[in-house]
């Protein structure tokens, strides 16, 4: 009697090990995955922004050109694109789902940033056509997710790149998004590649803290680009 | 999560419930005397929640694609007279620079189509009034995020949160919005509209309360969505009409247009070539 009752217990572990792995299974690839959705804020102490080591070629006659450019996109109230969509001062908005996950920040300047799971390659250069945000793809490592993005614009939007240098039609850019704290923290380690600008891979980390539950998001400040004290003001700082 | 994630989610759970409950038994068998029951999982109402995640293109199926033909079909708004005296500059929209006066256009003069600003107020469409850009929307626990083809987009809140006092609420192109579903359909409800026209030669106001159904078509490839606006104070009754939409491919992707406010084409549909 008491073998048999072992007999049975050892089956019925058995048969719960294998629905447990068939529970695990039907979670997906996602469900094991963390959700880095809710909105993220970037506090005054969480970046930490090395100075870039830029190529010999790169000369102050064109970080100049690219600054112009950049105050010139603020000025008229242009979309303003990467990386600066990541720090506009302002909380992100980040949705995640099993085909793409959208970064939506606080701002009515920054294009929404759509970053897919769903494929392993880029949209060919033939038909992509270059843009602020670029073309991202995004896989999980692990707890990390690697977002990998190309397909910029060279001359659209704030092209400067936080501790020097700028992003051009060549620029690559590996972002590796982990949380910390228990998910109170989402660390975002910025890593661009351009041999055009930089003499070795540039990176940065911003360390982004959970905003609070039941956060409402602010209204976009109205940017009027024909306003004339916008004019007046942007025409003084030049 | 997504409504798939959500049940692959379920399918785990009970899963495991059934392992826990296997497992429990098992032990018993081996010789305990009195088991606590199994926990019992609460199941998700997720049967009751439609997969809306992905991009949407709004279909115009009475026109060219200008939405035109498709609007001159919306029953016309019934409006106390306060809503026929209601003034709206152009449609609470823009920001022109001639502070929205507009002359009537000359045949052959270029003429604006959107005001050359580059932001949401800019752009035409908007969050709730979706034009030829496709909308993407995403679902998860607490919110469902409303996207377009630019910059901005709409956060509708799941948590079930109420609507600010109005005293505090700025009026914004997205107002506030709060969501359930309900019956297979996505409900939400908007308040903190600015002033301004709504289809069907409607009105709106921050008050006017804004109701719309997103349901999905029995094969999910379809998306319609009904809007009803209701204020006492402008409509004899709500007003309703409906958007129709086509799930774009999964494999589709958002496309991002280029705009700069400081090139006085940008506010041209047409240049006239030099004669």
């Amino acid at each position: 009697m008491s073998r048999s009752r072992t007999t049975v217990g050892v089956v019925l572990l058995a048969a719960a090990a294998a629905a447990w792995s068939i529970g695990t299974f039907a979670q997906g690839r996602t469900g094991t995955s963390p959700d880095i959705s809710g909105y993220w804020e970037l506090p005054i102490d969480g970046r930490h922004i090395p100075p870039a080591r830029l190529a010999s070629r790169i000369t102050p006659a064109m970080l100049r050109a690219e600054a112009e450019k950049s105050a010139k996109a603020i000025r008229w109230c242009n979309w303003v694109g990467m990386p600066t969509t990541m720090d506009t001062g302002r909380p992100l908005d980040v949705r995640q789902e099993t085909r793409e996950i959208v970064i939506l920040a606080e701002s009515p300047l920054t294009p929404v940033r759509h970053v897919y799971l769903n494929r392993t390659t880029h949209i060919s250069s033939e038909i992509f056509d270059a843009n602020t945000s670029g073309d991202s793809i995004a896989r999980w490592e692990g707890d990390t997710l690697i977002v990998d993005t190309t397909g910029f614009e060279p001359t659209h939007g704030v092209t400067t790149i936080p501790g020097g240098g700028f992003r051009t039609a060549t620029s690559h850019l590996v972002e590796r998004y982990r949380l910390l704290k228990n998910g109170a923290m989402l660390s975002v380690t910025f890593t661009w590649t351009d041999p055009a600008v930089f003499a070795m891979p540039h990176s940065y980390e911003f360390r982004y803290q959970r905003v609070e539950r039941g956060y409402e998001p602010r209204p976009y400040g109205r940017c009027d680009p024909f306003d004339a004290e916008r004019a007046a003001f942007f025409e003084a700082a030049r | 999560m997504s409504p798939i994630d959500r049940r692959r989610a379920y399918s785990a759970r009970v899963a495991r419930s059934l392992a826990q409950a296997a497992l429990l038994f098992a032990v018993c068998l081996a010789g305990c005397s009195a088991p606590a029951p199994a926990q019992r999982e609460t199941p998700a109402a997720t049967s009751t929640v439609p997969d809306l995640s992905g991009g949407w293109l709004r279909l115009d199926s009475e026109g060219s694609g200008s939405f035109d033909g498709t609007a001159q079909k919306y029953p016309p708004a019934a409006l106390t007279p306060a809503g026929q005296a209601m003034v709206v500059r152009g449609d609470g929209r823009n920001v022109t620079p001639n502070g929205g006066n507009t002359a009537p256009h000359q045949a052959g003069e270029p003429y604006i189509v959107n005001n050359g600003a580059c932001t949401p107020e800019g752009t035409g469409g908007s969050a709730i009034d979706p034009n030829s850009t496709a909308i993407f929307l995403l679902q998860s626990k607490d919110e469902v995020l409303m996207v377009r083809e630019g910059p901005g987009g709409r956060h509708i809140h799941m948590d079930g949160r109420s609507h600010p006092d109005l005293t505090k609420l700025t009026p914004t192109l997205y107002g506030h919005s709060i969501g359930h579903y309900e019956g297979g359909a996505l409900v939400v409800d908007t308040i903190g509209l600015p002033e301004g026209n709504v289809q069907g030669g409607g009105r709106r106001r921050p008050e006017t309360r804004l109701t719309e159904r997103f349901e999905l078509a029995p094969d999910g490839k379809r998306l319609t969505i009904t809007y009803t606006w209701d204020d006492p104070m402008l409509y004899v009754r709500p007003h309703t009409y409906q958007y129709f939409f086509e799930r774009l491919p999964r494999e589709s992707y958002a496309f991002e247009t280029w705009c700069d406010s400081s090139d006085p084409t940008q506010r041209q549909s047409v240049v006239p070539p030099k004669q």
